[in-house]
């Protein structure tokens, strides 16, 4: 065992490298096996070469705020989260299962709305959802792709057990990430990776661009996809940028596109206007297309929804899709499964109370200072409450909001979830995690192989999110002796 | 090429040939304010005229003295017109194209930008003004002659080109323009009026560099008709604007659909030369060098419609 991993205080929580009684995990041995002749100041001069690669290769997110929007550069940890790649294969085919379900209920909800005729769930909870569009009724898309790219944020609790904490089907974000952190530790540690078997992640830009060209709804040999952003100052501009590069694919805004009276898309060109086929857009459904949704949206395109309901252009992910990306629609998830599947969940959900049924809403009630309630629509960690960290008054608060409008909050166990040791000032230190793989849904469905591991670099805290002191973390998926 | 990158890389181009011309004028004029014998009139206010300024002036300004000509002119930033705002443009457009430019463009326009708006001040009193123009000037046209040396002459390349050669043929009407109406508006004696004629035309040459270049074609005494013709109808001075036009013709070959373009250059370019007798300080001079700036503004729109805002379906 290393010598400075001896005090590590494992146990406390899961950690995903070192087992309670200090040995490593299968799928650290290896990597731990490599750092046996590595100091621990060796380490550390790896971290500030790190930190030298991401600021040159400007890798940087921003921060809203009062004094302005900042460009920061991305916190980054090198000591990396390891999985075995035969728990990986278990957890990619539960994911690819729950996205196959996901896109069949968003079709169903747009079409026949089987799942509520046979009292699998209330039709209530799409109709009172705000992102329930009704221009998409009637809508049916090849390989039923609606929700064609998803990050989903996986937790692993105490006892190892991995949950799907939330599922991302809007315009899920941060997979570019993912590819940076690879090749910043290609930089750094490179014998390791020649000595080590690692799944490689970067067949994913082009994974993307077969999926979105897979969904050019009629017949062509080349379909032209375009990256639609909102433009340079939206936070995730990096991104679009990256992945439009990655592809070869034009990054465009709302205003180099035109739709024109034969309901197709075209896109401004110095040779003249140019047909699109498949738009990946980063744009949310409310600024897709001020014929339809927010007039006062300069982002979109007029007349883009005509022309996807034409059939003329295919938009990944489909307008409309956020009605799933709902955390009561959450629950109903392994229900989905085995409704339109006919198969039993293979990741599981984190154990929910919905407040809109009289008796989990009044557990809910009277354990509120252990429970995390939630709003059941907002992203990025909003609005929330923290039972066992919450003051008195914030209890009473949340009690009478959810007594007001309980279709709008969900309650869940607080997760103790679990730790990968990360570069501290004297040692390694446990610092939570969680995971957000990323799935794509188009004539075949891709997993990456791992994803974004985020991680909460304040001791003891548990939010990873990156404008709330979070950074994140290379994940590898090794291949282990043992299965050789 | 998407159209909303041609044109930012356009308007890149013409705003860095601004800021460069916009400097080079004031200096003049403020060189010339020193050549001239106190008695002869010469004011601040041609600037504003010369930039088609005076709607703007007249609305924020009181008082036509050379802080506030200058100040209109070089430092407000309300003005999109002045020298700061185009600056500012300019470093907007490189911004959102920085990945199809050298990594160099952002650093050279980002440094200058800074600069000036750290000096502006300078710009109230006359030497400071001076050694602050001359600072920009040479380094907008390092700033060109990297672009030049180290980017490909590609489809980019030719966008930029294409927005410098509009913008220098459009200011090199609006320099003749000042000095014809200088000429105009003067009553000298008879005997005077050539002497200071050519100070003027001389410093107008200096202006643009063309100076030397002049004194190499025409060996006599300098002449306004002989200025006038130098800058409008030479084929080979790089700030004259039939030079400028055959050169656009040349670098738009390369692009989609070029012909008609092509055809309304060459067409405005036969008329330039054809252009005979036209006296300086003359009003028919005048109106003839308006014309010209209407026909650039007119090659202006077909740019758009040929390559920024296309409606046909390629």
């Amino acid at each position: 065992m290393l010598e400075y991993l001896k005090d590590y205080p494992a146990g406390d929580y899961f950690d995903e490298a070192v087992a309670e009684n200090n040995t490593p995990r299968t799928a650290a041995k290896p990597l731990l096996k490599q750092f046996e002749n590595t100091p621990f100041n060796s380490l550390q001069e790896m971290q500030s070469s790190a930190e030298v690669a991401i600021a040159n290769m400007g890798i940087s997110f921003t921060v809203y705020s009062d004094k302005g929007n900042i460009d920061r550069l991305w916190p980054f940890d090198v000591f990396p989260r390891t999985l075995c790649s035969q728990e990986w294969k278990q957890i990619s085919d539960g994911l690819k299962q729950r996205l196959k379900a996901l896109n069949r209920f968003i079709e169903d909800v747009y079409n026949e709305r089987q799942i509520f005729q046979a009292g699998i769930m209330p039709e209530e909870i799409i109709t009172s959802s705000k992102d329930f569009r009704p221009e998409c009724c009637g809508m049916k898309l090849k390989h039923n792709s609606w929700a064609s790219i998803c990050g989903s944020d996986l937790v692993r609790d105490v006892t190892g057990k991995i949950y799907v904490l939330e599922d991302n089907l809007r315009v899920p974000s941060g997979v570019s990430y993912m590819l940076e952190n690879r090749a910043v530790m290609k930089q750094v540690m490179p014998e390791v990776f020649n000595d080590m078997n690692i799944l490689p992640v970067d067949q994913y830009p082009m994974q993307l661009l077969s999926m979105l060209r897979s969904l050019c709804p009629y017949k062509t040999d080349n379909p032209e996809v375009v990256v639609l952003t909102p433009g340079i100052f939206n936070s995730a501009y990096y991104e679009h940028a990256y992945l439009a590069h990655e592809m070869g694919a034009e990054l465009v805004e709302g205003s180099d596109l035109v739709v024109l009276e034969d309901n197709c898309v075209y896109m401004r060109n110095i040779e003249g206007l140019k047909r699109v086929d498949v738009i990946y857009r980063r744009i949310d459904d409310a600024f897709l297309d001020p014929e339809v949704f927010r007039e006062d949206s300069s982002l979109g395109v007029p007349g883009l929804m005509r022309a996807w309901k034409a059939g003329k252009v295919a938009i990944a992910n489909a307008p409309g899709c956020g009605v799933a990306d709902d955390k009561v629609v959450y629950a109903y998830v392994p229900d989905m499964i085995r409704f339109y599947l006919n198969e039993e969940p293979l990741i599981e959900n984190v154990p929910t109370y919905l407040c809109s049924r009289e008796e989990e809403r009044n557990y809910v009630l009277e354990h509120l200072d252990k429970l995390v309630v939630k709003p059941a629509n907002e992203s990025g960690g909003y609005g929330l409450l923290i039972g066992p960290k919450a003051s008195m008054e914030e209890i009473e608060t949340f009690r009478q909001l959810i007594r007001e409008n309980p279709r709008n909050y969900i309650a869940q166990p607080t997760l103790n979830i679990s730790t990968v040791p990360t570069v501290c000032d004297q040692s390694l230190e446990p610092r939570h995690v969680d995971l957000r793989p990323f799935i794509l849904l188009g004539e075949k469905t891709y997993v990456t192989a791992g994803g974004l591991t985020r991680v909460a670099l304040k001791k003891g805290s548990l939010v990873v999110n990156s404008s709330q002191g979070g950074g994140s973390k290379d994940t590898w998926i090794v291949v282990t002796e043992e299965e050789n | 090429m998407l159209s909303k990158v041609a044109e930012r890389v356009y308007w890149l181009a013409r705003y860095i040939e601004r800021v460069e011309n916009t400097a080079r004028l004031a200096k003049v004029h403020s060189q010339l304010m020193l050549d001239l014998p106190k008695s002869v009139k010469l004011s601040w206010y041609g600037l504003v005229q010369i930039t088609s300024n005076e709607d703007y002036f007249a609305l924020h300004y009181d008082s036509r003295s050379e802080q506030n000509c200058m100040k209109m002119l070089l430092s407000d930033r309300n003005n999109p017109a002045s020298l700061i705002s185009s600056l500012w443009w300019a470093r907007e457009n490189i911004r959102t194209t920085r990945d199809i430019l050298p990594r160099e463009a952002w650093i050279h326009i980002n440094e200058l930008y800074v600069m000036v708006k750290n000096h502006q001040e300078d710009f109230a009193t006359r030497t400071k003004r001076n050694e602050l123009l001359s600072k920009i000037i040479r380094a907008c046209q390092a700033y060109t002659g990297m672009l030049e040396g180290t980017m490909s002459h590609n489809e980019t390349y030719r966008f930029l080109k294409l927005g410098m050669l509009i913008e220098r043929a459009d200011m090199t009407t609006r320099l003749i323009d000042e000095g014809g109406l200088f000429v105009a508006q003067e009553h000298f004696e008879k005997d005077d009026e050539s002497y200071f004629d050519a100070i003027l035309w001389a410093n107008l040459l200096r202006s643009i560099n063309a100076y030397f270049m002049y004194r190499q074609q025409y060996q006599t005494e300098i002449s306004g008709q002989e200025v006038l013709q130098f800058l409008t109808q030479d084929e080979e001075f790089a700030r004259s604007i039939s030079y400028c036009l055959n050169e656009m013709c040349w670098f738009m070959r390369k692009l989609p659909n070029p012909e008609p373009m092509q055809n309304a250059l060459k067409s405005l370019q036969q008329k330039i030369s054809a252009e005979q007798k036209l006296i300086i300080g003359s009003n028919e001079l005048h109106n003839h060098l308006d014309w010209i700036q209407k026909e650039l503004s007119q090659i202006n729109r077909l740019l758009y419609s040929t390559w920024f805002n296309p409606k046909q379906v390629a």
